[in-house]
């Protein structure tokens, strides 16, 4: 395991299988990593990718098939058999404790930690790593004080500390704001380079892909579409493999008549979570047949904002007017009652019920409906019915609409929440990171919808961290930034280095 | 005057041990509200063991196991089963109370063995339980044990991907926490006030379970609530002791009640949680499934 060449096999996969109650999620995979190789997965949302990967980290086991470790076959019972051979993985979640700190964090489970913990010297060994990779790190820091991009790189320092060679990353940038994903790419960059750390990571940004990865494997409904060298590739042919059909890249915005203003927000202030001032004096309008898009890197604000329009959470100070009248003091179900949806970031913990079906989930925007339920009592069958014709029109892939919500991967699991939004046509829509870890064909898609409810006269609040997606969408940009907004520019003179500029917080301008 | 102090002194002691049981449970994601209930199996079954054969060792030696068992069949619906934990915890405490009503009833009445000596009327137990307040704190924050049983207690399933054996880990914590409760009882029943009754605990377990809350899970700031939870506890069984007439010793006696539950409140609030809530270990009462 010491001598490792440049382009040696250090992990492969022979025939892997995994069936799940009415799908098979990996279909006889075969598939190898060499050694000094970044290598991406691709595939649509639902293809079998974090399976894969889950396999290969001894997560979750296969149901047939061999892995083969340095030219070793291998059995990993458990993810602390992957890590003791080298195997290191960083979440398509985040997996760390925040209330730990950065050493703490990265010393958990750690095999030669110790009795007692010698936090000095594994301090020193880590500032070390730190400091080759040129990323400085606060170890005694809380982890819930660190930005997104911070959080990821105490991930991998935590795998490499523990001598990982292979490291799996699933969608490492899909939380990241864009100068954090180019450090991280650097990074990426560097081990591979010297330390023939392996990285075979996973992402739906084609460009991406194409900057820094040498080979390409694609997935299509759980097998091998197609092994490709990078080089040879460009983000149509990518794009074709992975959904199968061409896939266009300009959206037609067109022309929406832009009606009369539907929201106003008038000075409006909120606290976050921790008590802290997360929102500022924050005044605006959205107008029907509209697209006002926030941009943002997370953390700026915008989800108290997001909150406090949909009933969530209690603003400290402004006024919130929907179709000119104060809607403040009413609760989140007053508001969907008035045509206000809302689709949350947090898919799996506002958005959806892991342990509920996707029938059940459909009905938490329908329970409050007469012809969902009458006299206390829920219309099954009509529910089943409207689920299985929305999973039908969105494309979800499911087995059944019996299943558990907790079951779909996360692109499924986000066309189910913006069908149940959207299928209600709400007048007015809050949309908070709508295509966040969601393919390619899937974000055409949820952004084409988001583009019809405009053309249908509603108006929608976009809360994007995606400055491609902010572009492409709306009809007036707002930068945020520390829970102010930093100018409002319509889409004629939107200039993307000066938004990008705004959003990081240059330039202050005093709100419009 | 420092006959109260002393007594204090003694009566925190109780509070202390147990209530360290539940912080260390409780920093694993596991809650045992049936304190009172592992605390009168180790009190009884300590006193019976004592009584018979005239030893305080084997007395407390018994208490601390069935303690432990008591944690082990604690772990063994709230962790392997996966039931809910408050459920389980109310089921000890009835357990606790009608069972050893039952066992012990044929040995009410006093120990009848000499007294464990005491230094200047305090007991040697108060002590050893600041020691152990001390240990479980560099067990907790300097071991790598201490690292994996906060970390199941946070996030289990962070836990697991990083290598730790989140339902040992828990079953550790949960047997540990039983033997200091087991432990405590049996300091009750051995030194402080050695005599079996019916229901002789009133309340002391529950009043350990809130010092937990109290404590924000930090053994020290926990140390200073037992202390001053002893006080109150001591004053309001002689409140002659510091205050030559008084009101009714019954209104003394609701004071330790009342301030936990005007506690328990304060820190429920808002206000409180968004300063300083982030103590709470993220995943306590919640079972660990795999997915
Ligand atoms: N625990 C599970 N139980 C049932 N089905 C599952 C489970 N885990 C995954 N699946 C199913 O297996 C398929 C593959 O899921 P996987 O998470 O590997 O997709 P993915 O390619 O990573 O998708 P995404 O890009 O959305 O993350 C999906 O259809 C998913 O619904
Ligand atoms: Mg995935």
């Amino acid at each position: 395991m010491t001598d490792i060449k440049h382009g040696d096999i250090v992990l492969a996969a022979k025939g892997i299988t995994k069936r799940y109650p009415g799908l098979v999620a990996n279909d006889r995979i075969d598939f190898e990593i060499k050694a000094g190789e970044i290598h991406a997965i691709l595939g649509e949302n639902g293809a079998g990718k974090t399976t894969l990967m889950s396999i290969l980290f001894g997560l979750v086991q296969p149901d047939e098939g061999e892995i083969y470790a340095f030219g070793k076959k291998v059995h990993f019972r458990s993810p602390l058999d992957a890590i003791d051979l080298g195997v290191g993985m960083v979440h398509q979640t985040r997996k760390l404790i925040p209330a730990h700190t950065v050493l703490e964090n990265i010393l958990l489970g750690h095999p030669k930690a110790g009795t007692i913990l010698d936090m000095k010297r594994a301090g020193e060994e880590v500032a070390q790593l730190c400091k080759h990779y040129n990323y400085p790190l606060d170890l005694n820091a809380k982890v819930w004080h660190l930005a997104e991009g911070e959080k990821q790189m105490v991930e991998i320092f935590k795998a490499l500390y523990r001598g990982a060679k292979v490291l799996i990353m699933d969608e490492p940038t899909s939380a990241l704001a864009p100068p954090e994903t180019e450090k991280l790419l650097e990074s990426i960059q560097v081990m591979t380079r010297d330390e023939l750390a392996i990285v075979p990571f996973i992402t739906h940004k084609l460009p991406i892909v194409l900057a820094v990865s040498h080979r390409v494997t694609i997935l299509r409904r759980g097998q091998v579409v197609a092994r490709l060298d990078t080089k040879q590739s460009t983000e149509q042919s990518l794009a074709r493999e992975m959904v199968g059909r061409d896939v266009i890249f300009r959206l037609e915005r067109g022309k929406a008549a832009r009606g009369r203003s539907i929201l106003r927000v008038e000075n409006l202030s909120a606290f976050d979570d921790k008590g802290a001032q997360a929102l500022t004096d924050v005044s605006f309008d959205v107008h029907e047949g509209e697209i006002f898009g926030i941009a943002g890197v997370s953390g700026n604000g915008q989800q108290a904002l997001a909150e406090v329009l949909a009933g969530l959470r209690k603003a400290k100070s402004g006024r919130v007017l929907f179709d000119d009248a104060e809607i403040s003091h009413l609760t989140s179900l007053q508001r969907w009652q008035k045509g206000i949806g809302y689709i949350p970031a947090e898919q799996r913990t506002v958005g959806s019920i892991g342990n509920f079906s996707l029938v059940e989930n459909m009905l938490m925007n329908y329970h409050f409906d007469d012809a969902f339920s009458k006299w206390g009592f829920l219309n099954e069958k009509k529910a089943r019915q409207l689920t299985e014709a929305l999973i039908a029109e969105y494309g979800v892939a499911t087995p059944s609409p019996d299943v558990k919500a907790r079951g779909l991967s996360g692109g499924n699991l986000q066309k189910l929440i913006l069908a149940r939004v959207f299928s209600r046509k709400p007048r007015l829509i809050i949309v908070n990171l709508p295509t966040q870890g969601l393919d390619v064909g899937a974000t055409e898609f949820v952004q084409n919808k988001l583009l019809e409810a405009r053309k249908s006269g509603a108006g929608i609040l976009l809360i994007s961290e995606d400055l491609d997606e902010i572009l492409a969408l709306s009809d007036r940009i707002a930068p945020i930034y520390e829970g102010k907004f930093m100018d409002v520019i319509p889409a004629e003179s939107a200039v993307r280095e000066t938004i990008g500029a705004l959003m990081a917080g240059l330039e202050k301008k005093a709100a419009a | 005057m420092w006959e109260f102090y002393a007594r204090s002194f003694n009566a925190s002691t109780i509070f202390m041990v147990a209530a360290l049981g539940e912080l260390i449970g409780q920093r694993a994601g596991v809650m045992n509200v049936g304190v009172e209930g592992a605390m009168l199996f180790g009190a009884t079954i300590g006193f019976i063991v004592a009584k018979t054969t005239g030893s305080y060792l084997l007395g407390f030696l018994a208490a601390i196991a069935v303690g432990a068992a008591i944690g082990a069949l604690h772990g063994f619906f709230s962790i392997t089963l996966g039931g809910d934990q408050v459920v389980n915890g109310m089921g000890i405490w009835i357990l606790g109370f009608g069972l050893t009503a039952y066992i012990g009833y044929p040995y009410t009445g006093p120990l009848g063995l000499e007294r464990i000596p005491s230094v200047a009327g305090i007991s040697p137990f108060f002590f050893l339980g600041i020691v152990l307040i001390a240990v479980a704190w560099f067990v907790l924050f300097k071991t790598n044990v201490g690292l994996k049983l906060r970390s199941v207690g946070e996030n289990p399933s962070v836990a697991e991907v990083s290598g730790v054996n989140v339902v040992r880990t828990r079953y550790l914590s949960v047997i540990t926490s039983g033997m200091f409760m087991g432990l405590a009882g049996g300091i009750y029943a051995l030194d402080y006030n050695p005599v079996w009754n019916y229901n002789f605990l009133m309340g002391w377990g529950f009043v350990a379970l809130a010092l937990v809350f109290f404590s924000m899970w930090n053994p020290f700031i926990l140390l200073g609530g037992s202390v001053l939870f002893g006080a109150l506890w001591q004053l309001s069984l002689n409140p002659e002791l510091l205050f030559e007439d008084t009101v009714s010793r019954y209104i003394w006696r609701t004071v330790p009640f009342v301030v936990t539950i005007g506690a328990l409140a304060l820190m429920s609030t808002q206000w409180f949680s968004s300063r300083w809530g982030a103590a709470k270990p993220e995943a306590l009462g919640m079972p660990y499934e795999k997915d």
